[in-house]
């Protein structure tokens, strides 16, 4: 029987779930709530900080700096100026071409900062200069920009690289982890594709009385592609013929006619050294040297193909990077013909991975360090209860934070440390005050029922009050602007609510745990008990 | 408790040890709050953080070619060869490294020339590692900026180390602005000269296109004319012969990509003999073009050559223009040598006859400088910017975090107690754990091998601090009041009985955090949030259970309110004695 009315909102949770059967069914499946969020939520080292931005590149071939500078930048810059929301604009004006970069404000959305941008550029293409090439409008996407995994194809000790074999396979290779699941762009780094080189012999040119252009000409007359042609028959039939590309290999190349040269002619191989190569032209080269394993000697330096992956926003870098594991996986054989092997040079999956399971792993030792503090502090079987109430509580945390698309992080596991320390408050001082109820000397008059919710709903108002403090502290933490409050996002947000779940598991399931461990000692005499 | 009781009873009851307990925590506060003024204990925005990789970025200087790049990125290799923690190294010649955290601010991602390369270092795991990866880059940097950046003069050769929080174009970042390219692009050199010599700071650099030689064809338009030719047709020509062209393209059913059909000059043909006008001009002259009428025209005929010098690539800023200068610290935070560097300024600027002025007012630019050129007018402005301006604004907006949770905990309680002076006892008591975060930063800096510094996490743990020590007075105050109401105790004894029954719950739950954020404080970027949780804490628990009550005593509010109780029903208080 209880007579006691209680007060507070905390004796009244007590009270309805003191003997209610539901509240041991409500707290196991907060516990698997919070379990499944743990497991399937997207894990990643850092947050996600939402830079909008974009690069509006103008080409102008042949103006140097200060013209760009003055019929690009400066008139791209004054419009830029007109959107809002805009923090910075970055003009560089360089040789042929104007670059702008525009940095929005932290928070900025990204689809419209994106858009603002392309419109901005669009309105004002009539006031384009003569002699410009199309505006280009690229716009940030620091998700897909930054890879998650990356490898580097390295030609195998003792067997004969080519090259040139390699690309085509990189390319192959790009386009089946593209198709995994959640990945969003692949690019291929220091990759050189192949290529009819023709390189032509200044001497020769001269000898046989040849300018650079008759050969440029003639190459280009040969190297057309045509469609099919259709006809028609006299019983209206379709008769369908096309022109074969006149060069099919590299042969064909050499044996182009430049010119006739007394009645004979002379082919381009006369006058040049034409071969199938790669495009020497670029300059990007990538090159690795590696160890086999620790302590092993640095293998030397050789060229490189990488092959970066990223993913999507929002998914988990975890499972996308051990689904391109193994689609690498089964290249291994075909890399191995052509004399190249891979190493992995950046998983941020795993490290996503580690990250979270240790800051997990620091959750856990620091909840049974707290909780053998309690063993000794206030007894057994309080111990156990309080130290029930933190995973209930973190798992209602993580169910939330699951539930309003956030990701598990470095912050945000630290939101959870921060908060650990204050979440055993409200637990112990409710179990605290029951502890005394119980060893007071009017406990005996009492039922073990009364008892616990009168305990509970004596220190709700305290308790709410200075609950609600330290959340207001959190509170103003969302107004930091910058990065850096977009980076610390995670702790105000966090925080608040474990605090709240922390007042709500305390009052609820602190009384009915104590309900079911706890028994009333039994006081002789009435003695008082001093401590 | 009893013992505990009779001791605070004992404070309370003589006025001269109230008076000694004010004044020691008086003294306290001042004491470590001037641990900051005095670099006792030093502040910067996020610590170093060991990671499991770096890169080197090199920079030659603008118009080197990318056999000289690559030599000072094989140089920097070889320095790294024999480092037993290094797994393995990818160099990127001409480009970024794939995009990281970093270098996502630094512009990694749009590196498109000859004089750049980027090196990713990646090191065993750090677990299993004894040297953090920024004592690493601190001891290799000398070694091999010294040993590479020679090979070509002009190259600058940084060390990247992974950002703790969020990214930024580097620690410090002087933005010269002003309208005279060449005036700022000397200003820019001489800060950078200034920032070189200041100590900890390492990698300067200018980001700026060196200027170097050229050479200049000026076609001769009449010339040109005479002899059948266009002045498209010699640009075509020259840039078909040394640069090369893809003069046409194949589509292939086997090959990923179109195969494009390159046009050059054979490469041992098109070499000069060396850098200067003479073989420039040897070299066009052995270059034909064919005129309309199929004759031959040497280039060299109608084109003039001249020497001139480059021109740079010219930066804008929010519409100014701007050279901007960037610098690294080396294990230290940033504000220190920014201020050196700044008094520096200060007086060479002046020596050198610029009227400078240093910006009014507090805020994020604070730092600025204002040059003024007497003789021409112009006005220069040196602004700050990089991680600096990111701390400033960062702790600007965490003060005002700070200020607003004051306030709205002030609230909090005068709507609780409706009284002034309990409410502001509170926030007094809650203030006070600053003592234990700077005396806790301190010696934490005593034990740790690096310096330990008081960054963004330790104020944030300072903040919610606020919230746990308010906490604290609050029961305190509240179990006062209750006693005093329901049993009509006296007030000093009240106020100890409750001072020593609070005791155990407020050592719990202080136990609980210290505990709770123990292995937070091993943490390199959230070791300030810990340790600051920890040594507030423990100060906290001292204020509210010795300084706390000496305050309630003094206050008249706490006196029995009989018209306006906090417990309307003075049957439901139990009290354990």
């Amino acid at each position: 029987m209880i007579d006691y009315k209680p007060k507070d909102i905390a004796g009244k949770l007590a009270l309805g779930f003191l003997k209610n059967p539901l509240t041991l069914v409500l707290g196991i499946s907060l516990l698997l709530l919070g379990f499944i969020s743990l497991q399937v939520m997207p894990r990643e080292e850092d947050p996600q900080i939402a830079i909008s931005g974009g690069a509006v590149i103008v080409p102008m071939p042949g103006a140097t700096p200060k013209e760009i500078e003055n019929v690009i930048v400066n008139p791209l810059e004054r419009r830029i100026r007109e959107i809002k929301g805009v923090d910075h604009v970055y003009g560089v004006a360089m040789h042929n071409v104007g670059i702008v970069n525009v940095v929005y404000k932290i928070g900025e959305r990204r689809e419209d900062a994106n858009l603002k941008l392309y419109d901005k550029v669009m309105q004002n293409m009539d006031q384009l200069p003569k002699g410009v090439m199309q505006p280009l409008v690229k716009p940030f996407d620091i998700d897909i920009d930054i890879p998650i995994l990356t490898f580097a194809f390295y030609p195998l000790k003792g067997r004969k690289a080519d090259y040139e074999k390699l690309f085509p396979l990189a390319r192959d290779m790009q386009q089946r982890i593209n198709a995994v699941e959640n990945v969003a762009k692949t690019t291929l780094k220091g990759a050189h594709k192949p290529q009819f080189n023709v390189e032509v012999d200044l001497n020769k040119l001269t000898a046989y009385n040849l300018s650079l252009g008759q050969i440029m000409n003639a190459i280009k007359s040969i190297a057309v592609d045509v469609p099919d042609v259709k006809g028609r028959t006299k019983d209206a039939k379709l008769l369908v013929f096309g022109v074969k590309n006149a060069i099919e290999d590299v042969d064909d190349v050499k044996n182009i006619i430049v010119a006739q040269y007394m009645g004979s002619p002379i082919y381009l191989r006369d006058v040049a050294k034409v071969e199938r190569g790669i495009d020497f032209q670029n300059f990007k080269r990538a090159y690795v040297a590696f160890k086999e394993k620790k302590g092993s000697a640095l293998s030397p330096l050789k060229e490189q193909i990488t092959l970066t992956v990223s993913k999507l926003a929002g998914t988990n870098a975890v499972f996308v990077a051990e689904d391109v594991l193994k689609v690498m996986e089964e290249y291994k054989d075909r890399l191995a013909k052509y004399g190249f092997g891979y190493i992995l040079t950046r998983n941020y999956g795993h490290r996503a991975d580690e990250a979270v399971n240790e800051l997990v792993h620091h959750l856990i030792i620091t909840i049974i360090i707290i909780a053998v503090m309690l063993v000794f502090a206030l007894g057994f079987k309080e111990s156990i209860i309080v130290t029930f109430t933190v995973p209930a509580i973190l798992a209602i945390t993580l169910f939330i934070a699951y539930i309003s698309g956030q990701t598990i992080n470095r912050i945000t596991l630290f939101a959870f440390l921060l908060s650990l320390g204050l979440l055993v408050d409200a637990a112990i001082i409710v179990i605290e005050n029951i502890h005394r109820h119980l060893h007071s000397h009017d406990s005996d008059d009492k039922s073990m029922e009364e008892i616990l919710v009168e305990a509970t709903d004596e220190i709700g108002a305290p308790t709410n009050i200075a609950t609600l403090a330290i959340i207001m502290t959190m509170i103003p933490m969302l107004f930091v602007g910058g990065m850096m409050g977009s980076f610390m996002k995670p702790i105000p947000l966090n925080v608040p609510v474990a605090l709240v779940a922390s007042l709500v598991v305390a009052y609820i399931f602190t009384p009915y745990l104590s309900l079911k461990l706890l028994k009333k000692p039994k006081h002789k005499h009435h003695r008082s008990r001093e401590k | 408790m009893k013992k505990f009781e009779n001791f605070v009873y004992a404070i309370l009851d003589s006025k001269s040890n109230k008076t000694l307990v004010i004044l020691l925590t008086l003294v306290a506060l001042a004491a470590s709050i001037m641990m900051l003024p005095t670099k006792v204990v030093k502040a910067k925005m996020l610590p170093g953080k060991s990671d499991n990789t770096f890169s080197v970025y090199i920079d030659t200087p603008t118009g080197s070619s990318k056999e000289e790049t690559y030599a000072v990125g094989k140089c920097v290799i070889e320095h790294l060869k024999n480092e037993p923690e290094i797994l393995d190294m990818e160099m990127y010649a001409g480009m970024g490294i794939p995009l990281d955290y970093a270098g996502l601010v630094k512009g990694a991602g749009m590196k498109n020339s000859e004089n750049v390369a980027e090196i990713a270092v990646n090191l065993t795991d750090k677990h299993s590692r004894d040297e953090t990866s920024y004592m690493m880059v601190s001891r290799l940097r000398p070694v091999i900026k010294k040993a590479c950046e020679p090979i070509v003069k002009g190259t600058t050769v940084k060390f990247i180390e992974q950002p703790a929080g969020p990214p930024t174009l580097a620690s410090i970042v002087v933005e010269v602005t002003g309208h005279n390219l060449k005036k700022i692009r000397e200003l820019a050199f001489e800060v950078a000269n200034i920032l070189s010599n200041t100590k900890t700071l390492v990698d300067v650099d200018v980001m700026a296109d060196e200027i170097y030689k050229k050479f200049e064809l000026i076609p001769d338009k009449e010339k040109i004319a005479r002899s059948g030719l266009s002045v498209e047709q010699v640009n075509n020509i020259i840039y078909l012969a040394f640069e090369g062209m893809a003069v046409a393209h194949k589509n292939s059913a086997n090959e990923p990509d179109q195969i494009e059909i390159f046009e050059i000059l054979d490469p041992s043909t098109k070499r000069f003999n060396e850098l200067s006008m003479d073989a420039l001009k040897e070299k066009l002259n052995s270059l034909n073009l064919m005129n309309r009428k199929g004759m031959m025209v040497p280039i060299s005929e109608v084109v003039r050559i001249e020497k001139v010098d480059s021109k740079p690539t010219i930066m804008h800023k929010d519409l100014h223009r701007m050279i901007n200068v960037t610098a690294e610290t080396d294990q230290e935070s940033q504000v220190y040598p920014l201020l050196e560097a700044r008094e520096k300024m200060i007086d060479y600027f002046s020596k050198k006859g610029y009227k400078v002025e240093k910006m009014p007012g507090m805020s994020t630019y604070m730092f600025d400088l204002n040059l003024i050129d007497p003789a021409s007018g112009e006005k220069y402005l040196l602004r700050w910017d990089g991680e600096m301006k990111v701390t400033l604004d960062t702790f600007r907006d965490l003060g005002g975090a700070f200020i607003g949770a004051l306030v709205l905990i002030f609230l909090l309680l005068v709507i609780y107690y409706k009284s002034y002076t309990l409410s502001a006892i509170v926030l007094a008591g809650s203030f006070l754990s600053i003592i234990g975060v700077i005396v806790g930063h301190w010696v934490a800096d005593l034990v740790t091998r690096d310096t330990f510094f008081l960054t963004a996490t330790s104020l944030i743990g300072f903040i919610a601090l606020m919230g746990i020590s308010s906490r604290n007075s609050l029961l305190l105050i509240d179990f006062a009041k209750s006693l005093m109401e329901a049993h009509g105790m006296e007030k000093r004894r009240a106020i100890a009985v409750s001072s020593a029954t609070r005791a155990k719950p407020i050592m719990l739950t202080a136990v609980a955090i210290i505990l709770g954020s123990a292995l937070l404080a091993s943490d390199p970027i959230f070791g300030g949030l810990g340790v600051a949780l920890i040594s507030g804490t423990v100060a906290a628990v001292f204020v509210s259970l010795i300084f706390v009550p000496v305050l309630m005593d003094n206050a008249k509010a706490m006196d029995i309110d009989d018209e306006n109780p906090i417990h309307h029903d003075k049957k439901n208080i139990s009290v354990t004695k």
